[in-house]
């Protein structure tokens, strides 16, 4: 599991690459924090590289898209594929996130 | 006819007059009967008496008469037999016999032949009346030989004086022929020697002429008769001399006749009633003095009770006319006096034909009538009050009764309408009937699957009706409430009894028992709370052993026990209310627990004892033994098949991990390898493994407790159709399946981070199941392989 952090066009983007997997959560969730000090900045996260999410993956989602939203950002969802999608669309969070 | 009579039974003036008047005329009729029968005898006794002096006056008349007659033979004897020598002096004596005595038809002094030489043969000195003079010749001559006749032959023979039969005398110089009697005696000389008889004679004529005078009564008449019976006196003179009183009994024998006959004959005196020419008639007889003859009055009774009958005419007359105008009279007062109560019955006609304002007649009576009249005034004014009250009472039922369909509606809308069947499911198949004694009622059936266990429950309410279906919806909304979280029985009961417990004022309580069928094991956990122990219908007949629970509703600390029975493939549990066991029949007897087992025992040797056929032969055999008797309780059964098959594992594979989550790759690497060998496809597979590796998380993060070490075994297995991951740990009992679940239509900002994974769980497999076995909690996820077209 590979989380890259960045800055495009004055957007934080976080780039997530391999099997989110329980196991890797954690990591992933280390990984990502700095996303929740951005203020003031829309959130992409690019899941173009993510094979497989489990439900502690979905959770660092919430967590990221509620801390953005409390602070008037947006957090969008770049290049999801098919096994993720489902995933989202289960556990109804294809509702609650915007998808690019 | 008829008519009449159903006139007088409708008219009730007619039927009471007619009884007051014929019992009047009943009194009458009998009170003047006694008196006319006694005044009847009077007037006979009257009358005979008056005939009989009568006819003692006539005969005593007659005597006289007679008397004379003697008197004046006498004394001419005696200057006969003075002057015998002289025979023109017998002319004087004869002549002045007639002179003073001008009732005697004549008078002859007879002599014996050539008794005076110078007279000749004859001499008899001859008087008798022609017109108003006497005339006196000599009678005998050769044509008439007096000393030949009766009348000279017969005082001669018999030596005293003597009256002759009644005879006709002849007179030769004018010819004519008179009926006469006579009185004869013997003239004899000085030397006592007959020499000629003295013959005075009485015409009967005459004689008949002064008994026929004596008429009692208009149409009386007299008879005479002689010695012989002749008659001498009887209004048809053809009769006289001609006839006798026993002429007529030749040719038509009559008792009566001559038994009067003989009676005049042997001289008696008397009164007989007879009937002659069609008449009744009192017969008065008495003989006639020395004459030997017998006089009769006949008198005929229509005369002797003239005046009587026609008093007693009048009278009956008079009572009959005062009969009828007594009963118009009735009739027309009592028409008068009953007119309110006809004016009553035709206004009460009117309000029994529904028009309860009709007005009432103001009678201003105290009488009989006026109160009836009254009574029926009161009984007007709560007649349209009660119907008032039974309008309202009727609408209020009527709202009442469509009430109670809606809400028998809602109900049955409760119970489970879907039984799953062999073609539907392959473990288990289930049936189930209610029928509410009335419109609603207390017993509960409920039932319903949950991953794959079979929650079911059945329940009786004490008492019936609305109370009863009240406290049913909320036993068995109490118990969908409460099944959804727990899945031990015994669990369920506890919690159902304390929630029931707390909010029950009215001290009902219902007998419960549910039931928990572990699909895939045919395990039954069960808690029974004082209910019918069900019956196992498989291998034999048997009742499922049930503890001694007490049922749910009134002690809320109460601790409910839990058994567990295995239940073979092919058995059927049927459970039912104590509406089967007690349904009576019209004679009050119940069906009892033996008739059940006798309907389960035929149905199981029949091989017809699935759910439904169970049910539908216990409803037949329950309605046979019913007949038409009114249902007494409500009547719930239902019956449940284990019917799963167990395939064998074609593909079989597990690991085992600790309860570190560093472990999850090992796991999704041994899913994904499963999946694909299988033949899921890549989405199928990544669902797979995400739900699992979300239930073996669980169980790695809350099975023991932080620190210490503890196994997830995973198992994996397939069948050909279907992949099993068994999950099994010796952690502390958990049943992640009754969490609730997340709900996925809430914001990003109400989202809860936690719960998740159980939903995906749900989702992502066909069916997950937990069961705790032998301390071990066994956490089962199943998935079909779809067919690849």
């Amino acid at each position: 599991m590979k989380t890259t952090i960045q800055e495009q066009d004055g957007k934080m983007v976080a780039i997530l690459a391999g099997s989110l997997d329980t196991a890797a959560a954690p990591e992933t969730e280390k990984a990502m924090s700095p996303l929740n000090d951005v203020v003031g900045k829309d959130i992409i996260i690019d899941c173009t590289e993510l094979e497989y999410i489990s439900s502690a993956g979905l959770r660092i989602f919430l967590g990221i898209l509620q801390n953005t939203e409390e602070k008037g950002g947006h957090v969008f969802i770049k290049g999801i594929n098919e096994n993720v999608r489902t995933i989202f669309a289960i556990t109804g969070f294809s509702n609650i996130f915007k998808f690019m | 006819m008829n008519g009449i009579i159903t006139y007088i039974r409708r008219k009730l003036s007619v039927r009471v007059s007619l009884r007051v008047v014929v019992s009047a005329a009943i009194l009458f009729i009998t009170a003047l009967g006694l008196m006319f029968y006694q005044a009847r005898v009077a007037v006979r006794q009257e009358a005979i008496s008056r005939a009989t002096q009568i006819l003692d006056k006539t005969s005593l008349r007659v005597d006289s008469i007679l008397n004379r007659v003697e008197v004046a033979s006498d004394m001419t004897k005696w200057l006969v037999e003075r002057h015998t020598d002289d025979a023109d002096l017998m002319f004087v004596y004869s002549r002045s016999m007639l002179e003073n005595n001008p009732n005697f038809y004549n008078c002859s002094v007879a002599f014996e032949p050539d008794y005076f030489e110078n007279k000749g043969r004859y001499f008899s000195a001859y008087t008798r009346h022609v017109g108003d003079s006497i005339r006196t010749i000599q009678g005998g001559s050769d044509n008439y030989q007096y000393f030949y006749m009766d009348w000279y032959l017969m005082p001669k023979l018999l030596e005293r004086p003597c009256w002759t039969e009644p005879y006709f005398d002849h007179d030769v110089s004018t010819n004519t022929s008179e009926m006469v009697t006579s009185y004869c005696q013997t003239i004899k000389d000085r030397q006592g020697k007959m020499i000629g008889v003295i013959n005075t004679s009485l015409s009967i004529n005459w004689l008949s002429h002064t008994i026929s005078a004596v008429k009692p009564y208009p149409h009386s008449y007299s008879i005479m008769i002689g010695r012989g019976g002749t008659y001498f006196v009887h209004p048809d003179t053809t009769k006289i001399t001609r006839q006798t009183i026993f002429t007529h009994t030749l040719e038509q024998p009559d008792t009566a006749m001559m038994a009067l006959g003989y009676a005049m004959q042997r001289g008696e005196s008397g009164m007989k009633l007879m009937h002659l020419d069609g008449k009744d008639n009192y017969v008065f007889y008495k003989p006639l003095g020395k004459t030997g003859c017998s006089m009769a009055i006949v008198c005929p009774e229509s005369d002797i009770f003239r005046s009587f009958d026609r008093l007693q005419n009048t009278i009956l007359a008079i009572v009959a006319i005062g009969l009828l105008l007594m009963l118009c009279f009735f009739i027309r007062i009592i028409t008068y006096e009953l007119d309110p109560l006809r004016r009553l019955a035709t206004e009460a006609e009117t309000i029994a034909s529904g028009q309860f304002d009709a007005e009432l007649p103001d009678l201003k009576r105290i009488d009989e009538i006026g109160q009836l009249s009254h009574s029926f005034g009161n009984m007007q004014q709560s007649l349209v009050r009660y119907i008032e009250e039974l309008k309202n009472t009727t609408a209020q039922k009527a709202s009442i009764e469509s009430d109670l369909r809606i809400a028998s509606d809602i109900q049955m809308g409760m119970l489970p309408e879907k039984f799953p069947t062999r073609n539907d499911h392959e473990d288990v198949q289930l049936y189930a009937s209610l029928t509410p004694a009335k419109e609603v009622g207390g017993d509960l059936f409920d039932f319903y699957f949950r991953d794959e266990k079979l929650f079911f429950c059945i329940g009786d309410v004490s008492g019936k009706g609305v109370p009863a279906s009240l406290f049913m919806a909320v036993t068995r909304s109490t118990f969908r409430t409460v099944s959804a979280h727990e899945s031990m029985p015994d669990r369920i009961v506890t919690i159902m009894n304390k929630t029931i417990a707390d909010m029950n004022k009215n001290h009902m309580f219902v007998t419960l028992f549910v039931g928990v069928l572990d699909l895939p094991t045919g395990r039954l956990h069960y808690c029974n709370a004082g209910h019918d122990a069900p019956l196992l219908v498989g291998a034999g007949i048997g009742e499922l052993p049930c503890d001694s629970n007490i049922p749910v509703g009134f002690m809320p600390k109460w601790n409910f026990s839990l058994q567990e029975a295995q239940i073979f493939i092919g058995t059927t549990i049927f459970l039912f209310t104590d509406g089967l066991t007690e349904a009576m029949d019209a004679h009050k007897a119940q069906f009892h627990m033996k008739r059940v087992n006798e309907v389960a025992e035929r149905a199981l040797a029949n091989q017809q004892h699935e759910p439904r056929q169970l049910i539908e032969q216990m409803t037949d055999a329950v309605h046979q033994f019913v007949g038409d008797a009114e249902q007494s309780d409500d009547l719930t059964m239902m019956a449940i098949q284990y019917i799963r098959q167990q395939c064998d594992a074609k593909i079989q594979k597990n690991i085992m991990l600790s309860n570190d989550i560093q472990e999850v790759p090992q796991l999704d690497a041994f899913i994904e390898d499963i999946c694909h060998t299988v033949g899921f496809d890549d989405i199928e597979t990544m669902k797979i493994k995400v739900a699992v590796e979300e239930a073996v998380v669980n169980v790695m993060k809350y099975a023991y407790p932080t620190g210490q070490r503890g196994n997830v075994n995973v198992e994996a297995a397939f069948n050909g159709s279907r992949l099993k991951v068994t999950i099994i740990d010796s952690g502390k009992p958990f049943d992640p399946t009754v969490h609730s679940t997340v709900d996925t239509s809430l914001s990003a900002k109400e989202r809860k981070i936690g719960g998740l994974g159980i939903h995906i769980m749900r989702q992502n497999m066909d069916s997950i199941n937990y069961e705790r076995m032998d301390k071990l909690n066994v956490l089962t996820l199943r998935k079909n392989l779809k067919n690849k077209d």
